[in-house]
């Protein structure tokens, strides 16, 4: 495993290997677990870098930095790092909406070309279609599929998130917190490989939010999916996540992984719980205080 | 959503029918009143327009010239919609397109159906395809405009979500497309039916011999009718305060009622 | 019921209800035809006329033609103002038309196929001020707002030639365009000094009791001109029979017209009610007092007569002079004066 803290930040001139993510890779001075990288990792980013084109001609904005990461097939990861720093941006990258400067990423062991039904998103601001109800939502993957088999799948999935008796509600009707659960129904009714997730949660309430952050674990346990979720919460992700990916300011880099593990479902009063939670703090430079500031 | 008591409910349905008719009576007494003190000759009192409206209905006349101005608007109108509304999403959708075509379109836009009447004649005779036409002019580019603007303020999370599930292009226009501008393309249409209804005065005043515009411009020539005059004009505004609520009865549809602000 | 649904319903129904009914109300598609009718309908042509006192012969003749022969060998269309008369006739719609005068010798100058081939009537139409107002000759309206139907109307001509005799200049009046039909209102609220037209809206100012006539045409200048009956030169090469039938017919209908007041009283009841829809008093009252104000006799057009409006129109600004009555007056159709008989018809109410 990585030896959280003594990761630096990579090398531009990293060297390529090839796509398939063979045996054993270097990026920059990581060495990753050659039993880990033997199987196929689900996302393999390598050196993403992205600019901005400034105010100015001329001027370029350095959002990402030579940015490298992994994620494992069915593995749950958190990306967190400071607001604005670039993590929406990476996964936008990651989920084929938005194209790199230079880098690469691979799903499944292909590079990426835009967005595929088999990674679907969940969107921060709530994508899901408000001229279509409950049901039709649900179903909107499942466009080739039979009429029984579409209903099964519909039916199956509103009562995984806990919405039966809503199919035919219209967004509009419904609370932010349920509509966020007809978007993850829907990301999952369409039976993707791999959920992004960015900031799910992050406009509901805090017990709303706490309730579906037990739900989406329960779901990941049920249907094993490869999620990779982005958050500003340092809570959220070590509630959630098998590993906790650290940003830093832009233009942003990978600062730090840290390792989760921690038994589920997680008892938020625990020491290990505690520990790993004020680590990141740490590595972010912050308090646990309010009215101080620690210096980075 | 909360619903209030019944009583209340009761009350205000009440209220919301008995303030704009409230207002109406009123306009009327006003009207009554400012003839009868001006000492007017020529133009009527309600009184004389009701007396009017009540001749033309005897003679049958008020329902041909009811049928005949609906006929005109309803074809010019949904051409216009049929033609405007394609044509907003394709525009909105392609901006070289809609570089292309956006300077001709604010050209046309402000001429008045007025203006195109000589034309109107000159092309179309002096047949209904000539009102219809100008009927249609009148009210494609207030759609065509709308459309393009429903779809470029088009929130992008729907068409990120749409490009995610792996639409086809037909499927992303017919699916998410239309159907995320759907609300502001119908408020569109509102204000361009409202417009159309407006150009029929103008578009009848090309020789057809029936609807609401020719019995105004037929009621001039016939000398002292100003009671006629004022009674086409009324029935204008009773048929086009009725065809607002009814297309406003769209509104309602789960489809598109996300789009209106809750109030 | 969907949105979808509804809406694709709600059209179809609409514009099927909409295209029956108004066939039904407004087009007579299902009113039994007579076997006569259809066939030569479409291949008569239409003539385009205004409701006014000048264009009188149009109806009057559809009128006895349908009652005597129980069809007519045209179709009058009714038209509000003088541009949509003229474009319809630009556009081929109407290729015979009733027309002002001197803009019939426009379009010819400007390259139309027009010829005049008879007139409409004679005289007719007056100078009105409002009873009160202190106007009792040409020198008085120095300064004061005349309103006129349009540049090529005649009576904008002889309003002109007055003017000249009394040593006036057009810019001395405030001159105004307006159509015919609202100048007597324009009169009666008095936001306007003078009206001039051809029948029967000055007559309309008179007899509603507001209304003084300065002077009536008839008196400056009689024999006067206003209203011509043009028809497109294709139609002449390829139609002369039908074309002389229509003018015999018309010069008919004059006769007719002049023949006796009990005539005019019926004219002016049966054209009011089927073809003007105005009230019959009012064609009564213009056709009856004086008994002469329109005379519909002596209608063939003379060189002389046209020389002098192109002269005048030349004079005031509007015509180029660039066609002669050689080029826009076809005379070949035009019967003597003494030839016309007037119709052997008399209204059955009598």
């Amino acid at each position: 495993m990585m030896e959280p803290g003594n990761v630096q930040r990579s090398t531009p001139n990293v060297q390529r290997s090839n796509a398939e993510g063979a045996s054993s890779l270097d990026v920059g001075r990581w060495t990753l677990d050659v039993e880990r990288s033997s199987e196929r990792a689900a996302i393999f980013i390598r050196d993403v870098s992205l600019t901005f084109p400034g105010k100015r001609l001329g001027d370029e904005i350095a959002v990402l930095d030579h940015v490298s990461a992994r994620v494992a097939k069915g593995e749950f990861v958190c990306l967190v790092g400071p607001s604005g720093c670039g993590k929406s941006t990476l996964l936008n990258i990651v989920g084929g909406f938005l194209t790199a400067s230079s880098g690469e990423v691979l799903v499944e062991g292909q590079p990426v070309h835009g967005p595929d039904p088999r990674r679907i998103f969940v969107f921060q601001e709530n994508g899901v279609f408000p001229w279509l109800n409950v049901r039709d939502n649900v179903g909107f993957g499942l466009r080739g599929k039979s009429k029984e088999e579409r209903e099964k799948t519909i039916a199956h999935y509103i009562a995984m998130v806990g919405l039966t008796g809503f199919e035919d509600a219209y967004p509009r009707e419904l609370s932010g917190g349920m509509r966020q659960r007809v978007e993850i129904a829907r990301a999952l009714a369409a039976n993707p490989d791999i959920i992004y997730m960015d900031e799910p949660f992050g406009a509901l309430d805090f017990i709303t939010r706490l309730k579906m952050r037990a739900d989406l674990v329960r779901i990941w346990q049920a249907e094993k999916k490869t999620i990779l979720f982005v958050t500003h919460d340092i809570e959220e992700a070590v509630q959630l996540a098998d590993r906790v990916l650290i940003m830093s300011k832009r233009p942003a880099t990978i600062q730090q992984v840290v390792e989760i593990d921690l038994a589920r479902p997680r008892d938020l009063d625990s020491p290990r719980y505690l520990e790993k939670r004020d680590e990141i703090f740490r590595i972010m430079g912050m308090s646990l205080r309010v009215g101080e500031t620690l210096s980075v | 959503m909360p619903r209030p008591a019944l009583r209340t409910a009761h009350a205000t349905t009440l209220l919301s029918f008995a303030l704009p008719v409230g207002v109406g009576v009123m306009f009327l007494l006003g009207w009554h009143a400012a003839v009868r003190i001006s000492g007017s000759d020529l133009f009527p009192t309600p009184v004389e327009v009701g007396r009017g409206l009540l001749e033309l209905a005897r003679q049958g006349l008020l329902l041909k010239y009811v049928v005949a101005s609906l006929f005109r608007v309803s074809w010019g109108f949904a051409l216009a919609v049929a033609v405007g509304v394609p044509a907003g999403l394709l525009l909105g959708w392609y901006s070289r397109g809609f570089q292309a075509f956006n300077p001709m379109i604010q050209i046309f836009r402000p001429i008045s159906p007025i203006a195109w009447i000589p034309v109107a004649i000159l092309w179309f005779g002096v047949t209904d395809a000539a009102p219809i036409f100008l009927i249609f002019l009148a009210s494609v580019f207030p759609i065509t405009v709308s459309s393009i603007a429903a779809v470029q303020n088009m929130q992008p999370v729907y068409l990120r979500a749409a490009q995610n599930f792996g639409l086809s292009r037909g499927e992303l226009f017919r699916q998410v497309i239309l159907r995320a501008s759907l609300p502001q393309i119908i408020t569109g249409i509102r204000i361009a039916l409202g417009v159309a209804w407006l150009v029929v005065v103008a578009a009848e005043m090309i020789a057809v011999n029936s609807g609401l515009g020719y019995l105004i411009i037929d009621a001039r020539n016939a000398g002292k009718r100003y009671d006629l005059v004022v009674a086409g004009m009324v029935m204008i505004g009773v048929i086009g305060l009725v065809l607002d609520l009814l297309v406003r009865q769209l509104e309602k549809f789960d489809e598109v009622r996300w789009g209106y602000a809750r109030r | 019921m969907s949105f979808r649904k509804t809406l694709l319903i709600t059209a179809f129904v609409v514009l099927g209800g909409i295209t029956l009914l108004h066939g039904a109300l407004n087009l007579g598609w299902f009113a039994p035809r007579a076997t006569t009718a259809s066939g030569a309908a479409r291949d008569k042509f239409r003539v385009g006329f205004l409701p006014v006192t000048c264009h009188l012969t149009c109806p009057v003749t559809d009128f006895i033609n349908k009652q005597t022969t129980g069809g007519s060998n045209f179709d009058p269309v009714r038209f509000h103002g003088w541009p949509e008369l003229k474009e319809a006739y630009l556009s081929g719609y109407t290729p015979v038309t009733f027309i002002l005068a001197p803009m019939a010798i426009a379009l010819r100058e400007q390259g139309v196929p027009i010829k005049i081939v008879y007139l409409g009537h004679r005289e007719g139409g007056d100078v009105m001020v409002h009873k009160d107002s202190g106007i009792y000759r040409t020198e008085d309206l120095r300064g004061k707002t005349v309103a006129v139907p349009g540049r090529y109307a005649n009576h904008r001509l002889i309003f002109y030639r007055e003017l000249k005799k009394a040593g006036m200049k057009l810019s001395d009046v405030n001159l105004v365009e307006m159509p015919p039909p609202d100048m007597p209102a324009a009169l009666y609220s008095r936001s306007v000094d003078a009206i001039t037209s051809g029948e029967p809206f000055p007559g309309q100012t008179e007899m509603d009791g507001y209304g003084r006539a300065l002077y009536r045409v008839k008196e400056v200048w009689p024999g006067f001109i206003s209203c011509v009956l043009a028809v497109h030169e294709d139609v002449i090469k390829n139609r002369r029979a039908e074309v002389q039938a229509l003018v015999d017919g018309i010069a008919k209908s004059g006769k007719w017209l002049d023949a006796n007041m009990t005539n005019r009283v019926d004219a002016a009841q049966f054209v009011s009610k089927f073809y003007y829809n105005q009230h019959p008093r009012l064609l009564e009252f213009v056709l009856s007092k004086p008994p002469d104000r329109v005379i519909y006799s002596n209608l063939k057009p003379l060189r002389a007569n046209f020389e002098e409006i192109e002269q005048l129109a030349k004079e005031a600004g509007i015509l180029q002079g660039t066609a002669h009555f050689d080029d826009y007056v076809d005379t070949s159709f035009a019967p003597e004066d003494d030839a016309v008989q007037p119709h052997p018809y008399a209204t059955a109410q009598r």
